[in-house]
């Protein structure tokens, strides 16, 4: 191979080296910004549950209260039993656990989303002790009360003031910036879980629905291991009934109805696609290159070039040309991911992972986790592409080898 | 010159399916000889060229080029054996449009594990003999038909050959160029002792060589 002969001929050969080169970097630019977008909502539907501390959410949904007065667990989220949460527990791929009660409290004078936390635990709700926008978080041992702010201005409650819950007293220690809570178990009154849950072991009307004693509750966060979330979901829907509200990044994915986030099959036919065509565009090019070139071809092996040299010097202008189609593919693609990256998506939250009641104000609204579509283009990514680029050329030259062979000079040398 | 003989061809054939382009030909070319192989279009003279440069196997026959015979060797063994052995020079100068006149001469060098400067040394050298020192980083769309013409007969000669192979190297000339062509290859074989087989209609110009073959319809006739 000679560098110089390379160069000149990919230089003087513009329009065919240009040709192949945006061919062929379209070609990589589409494969890498499919591969990112399926990887940003895939990330994109992780956000949720990410914001609570989990990577699996579960609830079992159960009937309707017949009186909706004192406290009662939403219709999507009733008893899970404390044997159960043990089983849970239990399974393979889990981590952590983080437990909570989901309660609607109606008083004779307001209604209340009451969510009773762990403090002190970073799976679930507990995790969002960064949006208390004023005063300071739920201490331990200690009965008192976090309100969301919104909440708390519209009834005008204050910091230092007593709520009183379904017959207890609660003061008010912080507010809870809603826009900066997480969209799930959305609540306007937090409290200790043993509180939260002590509400609900004394309500009547809630028991008669739902049984609940002890260490029972009816919201679960759950650390997994990725891997396994499709084996564990399984999993959770044996112990709790197939009925089993399981929230995970899968089913997140299928709410955002793309097509990126809809199928990894996509992705991958599209990836293919995009890949093909590149190949060949390369291929074509390249076949077409020595179509043109077979006199040139003709006089080197005259002058005592092997096909082996031909196929090198061949083989090297490809291996460049696809290269630097794989450089060029790679800085398109950049600059669409970083268009892209200011796209907005809103991740809808079924109504079940954050029940509020129908027939109050704002009620039935969609809850939605809004974000920017996170499209970042890994380092291995952008590696493989180029690599994948110089493969091609690799490929795609190694290909022509068979071509440059049946070009015999005697043939293409002969003369006008 | 002398009489050891630096080509021979014995009993040449060449067929394309049905059609026998060249047949049962002898020749030979003595070292240092200027050989002309006339006649008219289509009598198949630069088939039998081809066969005795080794550019083509023949159908029949033996070709012993430089003491070694080439009939059985493989396309990539003939290629090395003409890169060490032989030049050509063709009608239409087959030079490399994207190289420069210097890379031009030294493309048979490429593949040899040589430095870069010593290339474009021997090819400098080269071109100067040609009167074309000032014209090295020239491309052949920048150099007029006689000098892309001694270009080519640079890139011949860059393997101090034994024997040049020339397929109507005037053919694309006027006649005062194609003179000035046939002055140099008349010299290299006078002053050098470089052996020229030359394939030419043109009887003017084969009478500057020393010895004629005649070829009619595929056979030669004299």
């Amino acid at each position: 191979m000679n560098v110089g002969y390379v160069v000149r001929e990919l230089y003087h050969q513009k329009r065919r080296t240009l040709t192949a080169i945006l061919g062929l970097s379209i070609g990589i630019a589409l494969l890498i910004i499919l591969n990112a977008l399926s990887m940003a909502y895939r990330q994109a539907a992780h956000a949720p549950l990410k914001e609570i501390g989990a990577d699996i959410t579960v609830q079992r949904p159960g009937d309707v209260p017949k009186d909706l007065s004192g406290a009662v667990f939403p219709c999507s989220a009733v008893t899970i039993r404390k044997e159960e949460i043990e089983k849970i527990q239990s399974l393979p791929g889990i981590k952590g656990i983080g437990k909570a009660v989901l309660l609607w409290v109606f008083d004779s004078k307001q209604a209340w989303i009451v969510l009773g936390i762990e403090q002190n635990n970073s799976i679930g709700p507990a995790i969002l002790r960064a949006a208390v926008a004023e005063g300071r978080f739920l201490e331990d041992g200690k009965s008192e009360a976090l309100v969301e702010a919104a909440y708390a201005r519209q009834f005008g409650i204050r910091i230092g003031d007593t709520v009183s819950v379904n017959g207890s007293n609660f003061p008010v220690v912080g507010l809870m910036d809603a826009s900066r809570s997480a969209k799930i178990a959305v609540a306007n009154l937090y409290l200790p879980l043993a509180d939260a849950a002590g509400l609900a072991a004394s309500s009547k009307n809630l028991q008669a629905v739902s049984p609940f004693a002890s260490g029972d509750v009816n919201l679960l966060f759950l650390k997994a291991d990725q891997e396994k979330t499709a084996e564990i979901s399984a999993s959770l829907k044996g112990i709790l009934g197939k009925k089993a509200t399981v929230g995970t990044s899968d089913s997140f994915l299928k709410l955002l109805g793309s097509l990126f986030a809809l199928s990894d099959k996509f992705t991958l036919a599209a990836s293919l696609i995009a890949l093909i065509v590149a190949v060949l565009i390369a291929f074509k090019t390249m076949a077409g290159n020595v179509a043109e070139r077979a006199r040139e071809i003709g006089v080197l092996k005259a002058v005592g070039w092997t096909n082996r040299n031909v196929v090198m010097q061949l083989l090297s202008e490809s291996v460049i040309q696809c290269f630097l189609a794989g450089i060029l593919g790679l800085l398109i693609a950049l600059l669409v991911a970083f268009g892209l990256s200011f796209m907005k998506i809103n991740i809808p939250i079924p109504w079940d992972m954050a029940p509020n009641p129908h027939f109050l104000p704002g009620g039935g609204d969609q809850i939605y986790k809004t974000l920017r579509l996170p499209v970042h283009i890994p380092w291995t990514l952008a590696l493989f592409a180029v690599l994948l680029s110089v493969v091609i050329g690799g490929l795609t030259g190694g290909l022509l080898g068979r071509h440059v062979a049946k070009i015999k000079p005697s043939e293409v040398l002969r003369h006008e | 010159m002398n009489d050891s003989k630096i080509l021979s061809g014995t009993g040449l054939s060449k067929s394309y399916g049905e059609l026998e382009v060249v047949k049962n030909v002898s020749v030979s070319v003595n070292a240092g000889e200027f050989v002309c192989l006339v006649g008219k279009s289509g009598c198949g003279k630069t088939t039998l060229l081809s066969l005795l440069s080794g550019l083509e196997h023949p159908t029949k026959g033996q070709v012993i080029l430089n003491g070694k015979e080439i009939n059985g060797a493989s396309e990539d063994e003939l290629a090395l054996f003409r890169r060490e052995n032989v030049g050509f020079i063709f009608q239409s100068f087959n030079l490399i449009p994207t190289l420069s006149a210097w890379e031009n001469v030294a493309l048979p060098l490429f593949p040899v594990k040589i430095s870069n400067e010593e290339r474009r040394q021997r090819a400098t050298e080269l071109l100067s003999q040609m009167e074309l020192g000032h014209r090295l980083e020239h491309l052949p769309s920048a150099l007029s038909g006689g000098e892309k013409q001694r270009v080519a007969i640079a890139r011949a000669l860059i393997n101090k050959p034994k024997i040049i192979f020339a397929d109507e190297p005037t053919g694309n000339l006027d006649s005062a160029t194609g003179d000035a062509i046939m002055d140099i290859l008349n010299r290299l074989h006078t002053k050098e002792g470089v052996a020229i087989l030359m394939v030419t209609h043109e009887a003017e110009l084969a009478k500057t060589a020393n010895r004629l073959i005649r070829m009619h319809d595929g056979e030669v006739i004299s």
